[in-house]
């Protein structure tokens, strides 16, 4: 049975609930990662990722180019972590740095890898929300610019600056650790 | 550790870049919320077609047409029944469509809003175990419209007017949108 994007999109389309799994399926890790590094919290991250795979099925009859179901479907995430980054600002959080985003790397590495992950990870958090918004997108999810403007709906000059601010703070913050 | 001989910011990357993975409750997590959202859609579909199990009640003449397997039912907050009052003006209001027929394969919405059909422009309703829905909107005034079911049958809504036949020479129902006061 044909198992691409639009052939799964055509099977929930016509009542074929279940089929929706294997969307959830495929994409679920691959996009865990985006949110738990741009929220830094593994709750909100699993929270904003489930918005976004209910949303996407609600408005399911509405992707145009089912083929690129996966690309639709990041940008409604990347919206949905917007949302909720907003939503901890109005509640005086801004990056909460939770130690279960860093499950993997301290279940599968030893204690200085995850230290430095750690380092990474509050580093991550001294930036702001679009400059690290910009940088996972860039570095970490290796999109184009043109990608990156398409989803977050920012002009690429916009988006070439906050990387390269990202960037020049993430080294700042990064050797101060280090010299510390 | 880093090696600070390397990038800095590419060792940040490589590290960014390891998989995350999510608890396997969380598909389950995510299809319940699905289902839930299928089940509502499906009971609303189910509410329209006892709505109009209810009008072939009080209007014998469409039974035969339920026998058929075939009656339309076209939800519009807009249907008036005297459609001269009511002058085209360009605002587009969204309109549902509904069509019960079980036996359908496909069944899509034309009309003079959208040129018949031609050129692909037919509105394609989604089957919801034989109840047939697609919302679209549709400028405020007088239209003609029809369903065709299959790609090739002409189903006149028994819920509307009839329209006058046309160059077509196949039924079609009246409808008549008006801008809500609401």
């Amino acid at each position: 049975m044909d198992s691409s994007d639009a052939a799964l999109v055509a099977r929930v389309l016509h009542g074929e609930v279940n089929a929706y799994s294997a969307l959830v399926s495929r994409y679920r890790d691959k996009y865990a990662r985006y949110a738990v590094h741009m929220l830094g919290n593994r709750e909100d991250a699993e929270e904003a990722l489930q918005d976004a795979f209910t949303r996407a099925y609600r408005s399911l009859a509405r992707c145009e180019d089912p083929e690129r179901f996966g690309a639709w479907l990041f940008r409604i995430l990347v919206n949905r972590c917007r949302t909720s980054g907003a939503r901890r600002v109005r509640r005086g959080q801004t990056f909460v740095h939770d130690e279960t985003a860093l499950l993997n790397a301290s279940e599968e590495h030893p204690a200085e890898q995850t230290m430095w992950r750690e380092e990474i990870e509050r580093a991550l958090g001294e930036l702001s929300a679009d400059q690290r918004e910009a940088f996972l997108l860039k570095y970490v999810e290796e999109l184009g610019y043109d990608e990156m403007a398409e989803i977050t709906g920012v002009g690429v000059s916009a988006l070439k600056m906050r990387v390269m601010r990202a960037c020049d703070r993430l080294r700042v913050l990064l050797r101060e650790v280090h010299s510390a | 550790m880093p090696d600070w001989g390397r990038n800095t910011l590419e060792l940040m990357v490589q590290e960014l870049q390891r998989p995350v993975r999510v608890d396997d409750s969380f598909d389950r997590r995510v299809m319940v919320r699905v289902r839930r959202i299928y089940a509502e859609r499906r009971h609303r579909g189910i509410v329209g077609w006892l709505a109009a199990a209810a009008n072939v009640t009080r209007r014998p003449a469409w039974a035969a047409a339920l026998a058929a397997g075939v009656v339309a039912v076209v939800s519009l907050s807009v249907l008036k029944k005297s459609p001269s009052t009511v002058p085209a003006n360009g605002q587009a209001i969204p309109v549902q469509f509904v069509l019960v027929a079980p036996d359908a394969h496909s069944v899509a919405v034309v009309g003079d809003f959208n040129n018949w059909g031609l050129n692909d422009t037919a509105l394609v309703a989604e089957n919801h175990d034989g109840v047939w829905s697609v919302s679209a909107p549709v400028h405020t005034g007088v239209h003609r419209y029809a369903f065709l079911v299959n790609g090739k049958q002409w189903v006149a809504d028994p819920t509307a007017p009839r329209a006058a036949d046309d160059d077509f020479g196949q039924p079609s129902s009246a409808l008549v949108v008006e801008a809500s006061t609401q």
